[in-house]
């Protein structure tokens, strides 16, 4: 792996680990018999469900708050998020004592938008769509003058979302094997670029939803595939691939599994009823992939025995769990 | 510290035998820590989540040491119990893998997860009447048709060592804890959890949390004497048990104070639980941090005193259907049919 011509390289997660240590949490992993008898191998899941802000994004904001020197910091940061980049972001803002603009489109969970205003971060709306997140974000950037800090197709981003593939190996040195949720591509650049670093063995399957399987359909066709809309209970995986994460995607990944949103919302009951973790759709789909009938009959995969899963959130409405035991 | 009472039942040295039993079949859970929760609380909260422990709760601590503590005679004719749910699902998983049967009598009111979680680990399943009469008489009934070992819930000594490995651990992981706030129904768990934490830490603090609606262990503590309710109404369906003969003293004894709290008091932490800790914990494992976040903890320097409070979630076993039905999943058994 040439690593020189990624956005990332273990170099850059490594200097990303040092600076956000002191802020992030070192995430357990967490595993279970009874799983690992319903998917005949041995999983292992790195829960950034608990990570600050309720998810792994909090690495990459980290990573990139803090490594704005103090004249770039004084105006600010700005994004645009479907939201758990928005509250990473506005954490780590909040943590530095800098302003935080967050554009947010109008059919984000309610409670990520929550997450922004509980960090302080200040929220500008725009429509669902990405032209619209993108043009709102731009015009907050000429009005603030503040850093643009995209979710993901940034290098100070993925670095610090790598950052979880040293703790990862580092707490499981045995992983054949990640499964990493995929949608604008940060979170699986960082992984795959640390995780082959420190082992060029291991092998590495992105996990998409069907109903918005653009990066399949880039993997399959070799170029950045875009869709005009998606259609998926993830709501953390709609995004598109960026010119800095599509190239890792294209060469190091090994493969895509897409799944529906039945099989979603069965491997979240599964972590919820089996490992007693609270995640949102989004983070359930590396155990759907896994437990997919297309993981099990394809012998590209048999060999593998030690399969890491990153469990990547746990923001989710859950107000019908409440309202039914406040009845 | 006075253990003369209980000193050749339960002591420090039951506990750590106890730990040396079952340590390879447990799980030795997280403590985590939420820097919203404190802030929320004003104390620094550190939680043992034994929701990830086998079979979704504590139990299983005590169960293990139960069931690996038998010698080969008496492993042979198998287990049996009566337990409205987490107990019955640890005894039936101990039992599962030492590979001898485990009969469980279950109150027809227990939660439908509990109950398939004891089917899932191979327990023959009986069903009783929701009355404790019930519950003993069934499985006094079952012990003479087999021969079997009666493995109690939480009078027993063997279970209450089991559950004290969780204040060796509790310890060993944040040594600067000044208060223990435990779950209680039987007096299981508190009583292995508070001689095992007083041993290593006489200056410790272990206070008790108890639903206002099945508060037989506060107004026992309150009397002086053992007191059981005919009936409770709570949603803490783990926390309705009475104490025992063994269980009492301990809780008379040696800890300090009962919290009692509401039911709604009881779902917010929950709610706190689950949103803020993603963690997936049933209504009694939450009971810990309803009664550090309510108002009469907060007034009362008695037991607000510490800063650094040790909390345990005892378990995460809780039906979710309506949840699962709101994403549209019908409501099938998740392990297939049996």
């Amino acid at each position: 792996m040439e690593d020189k011509k990624y956005a990332a390289d273990i170099d850059s997660i490594t200097k990303a680990h040092a600076l956000i240590k002191p802020y992030v949490h070192i995430t357990p992993v967490l595993s279970s018999e009874t799983l690992n008898s319903i998917a005949g191998k041995s999983l292992f899941f790195k829960c950034e469900c608990f990570q600050k802000g309720g998810a792994f994004k909090f690495r990459g904001a980290s990573n990139a708050i803090f490594s704005l020197d103090e004249e770039q910091a004084a105006k600010g940061v700005v994004t645009h998020s479907s939201g758990n980049h928005a509250a990473a972001l506005a954490l780590a803002a909040k943590l530095r004592g800098i302003p935080a603009y967050i554009v947010i489109p109008k059919n984000a969970p309610k409670c990520k938008v929550e997450n922004v205003k509980c960090y302080g971060g200040q929220i500008i709306w725009s429509e669902a769509t990405m032209q619209s997140r993108e043009e709102t974000a731009n015009k907050v950037l000429h009005e603030t003058g503040a850093v643009l800090v995209h979710p993901y197709n940034d290098s100070r981003i993925i670095s610090g979302q790598g950052t979880l593939s040293l703790e990862f190996l580092d707490q499981v040195p045995q992983l054949d094997t990640l499964i990493v949720p995929i949608s604008g591509g940060g979170l699986i650049s960082g992984v795959t670029i640390g995780a082959k670093s420190m082992n060029p063995a291991i092998r590495v399957l992105a996990a998409e939803p069907k109903g918005a399987d653009d990066a399949a359909q880039s993997k399959a066709s070799g170029r950045i595939i875009t869709l005009p809309q998606t259609d998926t209970i993830a709501d953390g995986l709609r995004a598109s691939l960026g010119d800095l994460t599509w190239p890792v995607v294209r060469d190091l990944v090994d493969d895509i599994i897409t799944v529906d949103d039945k099989e979603i919302v069965e491997a979240m009951r599964y972590c919820y009823e089996v490992l007693k973790v609270a995640i949102e759709p989004s983070g359930a789909i590396g155990l759907a992939a896994v437990l997919s009938d297309k993981f099990k009959r394809n012998p590209a995969w048999k060999d593998s025995r030690n399969i890491g899963i990153v469990l990547s959130g746990g923001n989710v409405d859950l107000g019908v769990l409440w309202e039914s035991l406040n009845n | 510290m006075e253990l003369s009472i209980c000193e050749s039942i339960v002591s420090l040295d039951t506990i750590m035998k106890a730990h040396a039993v079952i340590k390879d079949h447990v799980n030795l859970t997280p403590v985590m820590r939420s820097t919203a929760l404190n802030s929320i609380a004003g104390k620094t909260l550190y939680f043992k989540c034994e929701c990830f422990q086998k079979s979704g709760a504590f139990k299983f601590r005590g169960a293990s040491n139960a069931v690996f503590s038998l010698d080969e005679a008496q492993a042979a004719k198998g287990v049996v119990t009566h337990s409205s749910g987490n107990h019955a699902a640890a005894l039936a998983l101990a039992a599962k893998i030492r590979g001898i049967p485990a009969y469980v009598v279950v109150p027809n009111s227990a939660p439908k997860c509990k109950v398939d979680n004891v089917k899932r680990y191979g327990g023959h399943v009986i069903f009783s009447e929701a009355t404790m009469k019930s519950r003993q008489e069934t499985a006094n009934k079952v012990l003479s048709e087999t021969g079997a070992i009666l493995v109690p819930s939480s009078n027993d000594a063997r279970i209450i060592s089991g559950q004290g490995t969780l204040s060796l651990e509790f310890l060993d992981q944040a040594p600067e804890l000044g208060t223990l706030i435990v779950p209680i129904s039987g007096g299981g768990l508190i009583s292995g959890v508070v001689v095992g934490a007083k041993s290593r830490n006489p200056a410790i603090r272990v206070l008790g949390a108890e639903p206002k609606g099945a508060d037989d262990a506060a107004q026992s503590k309150a009397y002086g004497r053992l007191i059981t309710l005919s009936h409770t109404n709570t949603i803490a369906d783990g926390l309705r048990a009475s104490m025992g003969d063994i269980t009492w003293p301990i809780v008379r004894d040696l800890v300090d104070d009962i919290i009692t709290v509401e039911d709604t008091e009881i779902i917010e932490a929950m709610r706190y639980c689950y949103e803020i800790f993603k963690v997936v914990i049933e209504p009694s494992a939450a009971i810990g941090l309803a009664a550090v976040l309510s108002n009469n903890f907060k007034k009362n320097p008695l037991w607000n005193c510490s800063q650094n409070i040790g909390i345990v979630l005892s378990g995460g076993n809780v039906d979710l259907g309506v949840l699962w039905e709101s994403y549209g999943l019908q409501g099938h058994n998740l392990f297939g049919d049996n």
